[in-house]
């Protein structure tokens, strides 16, 4: 925090002292477990239980049910919600991103040998090319052999799309050559193992687990897909949030100084002691670790970026592109002035910008960017100054301008 | 007609219970499976009318996935339209019961079919003391904290090396620090 932040009692008293919020045993939750275990909701007046949930579909029912003040979760869960997608209609937004980046895809390791012998070349490919698995899909066709299956971890998840974007960018199409499944994280490592999945995209610390279990082999990382893309947001409903307008804002400056805190490596290690320790994530300490810190030029497969390149943001258009994949798969039959709508509702860049008013902390002026156009660092005019902005490179090297294609 | 069930559940004495309780209500309970089985082959297999899972089961996930694929496989009972439905899954909820159904299936039947559910799980918690989700987070934690204390009793250890201690040996035999703690509590000279 720099010395022009406000005296923390010039900040409006929130209507509730009281909250739950939700998550999943993830690396990614680790800014609520930071902001709860650190003290910091505790410094905005908050007392928060964190309730661990099993599912996406439990944390979906917690809080479409009201049993839940908000949660971590998926881009994609508030439009899906707020679009009755996804359980029952409920508005719920988003006015904050946790992190960028931190999934990867893994294939078996009897896979990846095929992938080596039938296309040896674009094995060697940095970051791998799914055109080695095009190539097996053929080899298999020919033979009669039944089709692949490859498992993401939610129909409304970011590992879901960005495992179709590598799949079509190499020549695979997801839906006429394989089978998509869902697969909780825990128990894809084993799954790979018995045969029944030949790969998946999951987030951390679930591949560096298999890693470890030498169950697979890891091909490319989120970033090497959609380079810093969005990965979880906090969300709460749209009609919590106008109830109680300086609880979210608390909420919310808790949570951006508990990601500002993660950004350096050094405190990642103590982020991954307190999620193991305070009992929020049951897997092997030094698996957390590993996976916590991956940091580096190119993004190892695990690297999440909590604050820096103002990562927590809620771009609208990093929501659009996620809509315009659904759209490209045919998931989404939404008008295009409904999807407008309903963008402009679920992500909230302007309760951002009060809280991080609030903090003094720097953020962009515009609610838009392009994504594909930036190959390397830039910068970015923000409300203090410019703001360094990392890479948005995508894969097949499209541009998406990020607007309302009208 | 009569309503086809499928329960998932990795604890087959709740599950044996359950099923029975269904068929005395007049459901078929067509097979029980667990955590560990594989659901799109027995969903595909047995095509279900609902499903009945232990919310605290990741695979509900995998659930949601089909519910997504087309009419004939069943949806999460949030989506169901009745009036009643929210109070009924908060009610299963707490209970720690998920329920899945296609859409034709009568909305009484369903009423009937998660409350028969709802206290078969409520019976079985109340005799084997099992803990919730949210209970078993906690419990981990108390458990880790239990450990450390004893550490640092037995080995004068501040809390960091308390720490250190659970994580070295968590790190040598590939275990979480909540299956350490545990074996630190079970045994008083654990030790590698």
């Amino acid at each position: 925090m720099n010395e022009s932040q406000p005296p923390r009692c010039e900040w409006p008293l929130p209507e509730r002292d009281t909250l739950t919020l939700g998550m999943l045993p993830l690396n990614d939750a680790a800014p609520l477990v930071v902001a709860r275990e650190r003290g910091f909701f505790a410094a905005h007046g908050l007392e928060v239980t964190l309730q661990v949930e099993s599912s996406w579909a439990g944390l979906r029912d917690g809080m479409q049910l009201g049993l839940l003040d908000g949660a971590q979760m998926l881009p994609l869960m508030p439009l899906a919600s707020t679009l009755g997608l996804d359980g029952r209609p409920t508005p719920v937004l988003s006015a904050l991103t946790l992190n960028l980046g931190g999934n990867a895809i893994t294939v078996s390791n009897a896979l990846y040998a095929s992938m080596q012998a039938a296309d040896p070349e674009a094995m060697l490919q940095a970051p791998i090319s799914a055109r080695a698995l095009a190539a097996v899909v053929r080899q298999r066709r020919a033979a009669g052999e039944p089709a692949l299956r490859f498992a993401s971890v939610y129909p409304f998840s970011s590992h879901h799309y960005q495992l179709r974007y590598w799949l079509a960018e190499g020549g695979v199409d997801p839906d006429r050559d394989l089978e998509l499944r869902v697969v909780p994280p825990p128990l894809v490592a084993e799954q790979l193992e018995a045969g029944w999945l030949d790969g998946y995209c999951v987030g951390e610390p679930w591949n560096t687990l298999a890693a470890r279990r030498e169950s697979g082999r890891v091909l490319i990382g989120s970033h090497a897909i959609w380079q810093h893309g969005q990965e979880k947001v906090f969300a709460v409903r749209e009609a919590w949030a106008e109830a109680y307008p300086m609880t979210h804002r608390a909420v919310l400056r808790a949570l951006l100084e508990a990601c500002a805190w993660l950004d350096a490596p050094a405190q990642r290690i103590e982020a991954a002691r307190l999620m193991c320790e305070k009992g929020y994530l049951d897997v092997p300490p030094t698996v957390v670790e590993e996976s916590m810190t991956a940091e580096g030029t190119p993004a190892p497969h695990g690297m999440s970026v909590f604050h820096r390149h103002a990562a927590n943001f809620p771009w609208r258009s990093h929501l659009r592109w996620y809509a315009e994949q659904m759209r490209r798969w045919q998931h989404l039959e939404v008008a295009a002035p409904a999807l407008e709508d309903c963008l402009v509702r679920c992500v909230r860049p302007d309760l951002f910008r009060e809280a991080a008013d609030d903090l003094g902390i720097n953020y962009p002026l515009v609610d838009v960017k392009s994504e594909g156009e930036h190959m390397a660092e830039w910068s970015l005019e923000g409300s203090r100054g410019a703001i360094a902005m990392g890479s948005d490179r995508l894969l097949d090297g499209e541009l998406f301008s990020g607007q309302d294609r009208g | 007609m009569t309503v086809k069930v499928l329960i998932v559940d990795a604890r087959p004495e709740r599950s044996r219970a359950l099923e029975q309780a269904l068929h005395e209500a007049g459901f078929d309970v067509v097979t029980r499976a667990n955590e560990h089985d594989d659901l799109y082959a027995i969903m595909t297999r047995v095509k279900p009318d609902a499903v009945i899972i232990d919310a605290a089961l990741p695979s509900r996930d995998t659930l949601e996935h089909m519910g997504q694929l087309g009419r004939r496989f069943p949806k999460p009972m949030i989506m169901l339209a009745e009036e009643e439905t929210p109070d009924l899954t908060r009610e299963a909820t707490s209970a720690g019961v998920s329920a899945y159904v296609v859409e034709d299936v009568q909305p009484a039947l369903v009423r009937s079919m998660v409350n028969v559910a709802i206290s078969s799980f409520e019976a079985h918690r109340a005799l084997k003391g099992e803990l919730t989700k949210t209970q078993t987070t906690l419990s981990q934690r108390r458990t880790i904290e239990r450990a450390k204390s004893q550490l640092m009793e037995t080995h004068a250890f501040s809390e960091d090396a308390a720490y250190q201690w659970l994580r070295k040996h968590a790190m040598n035999r590939r275990l979480t620090i909540h299956e350490v703690a545990q074996a630190v509590l079970a045994s008083d000279d654990f030790e590698s």
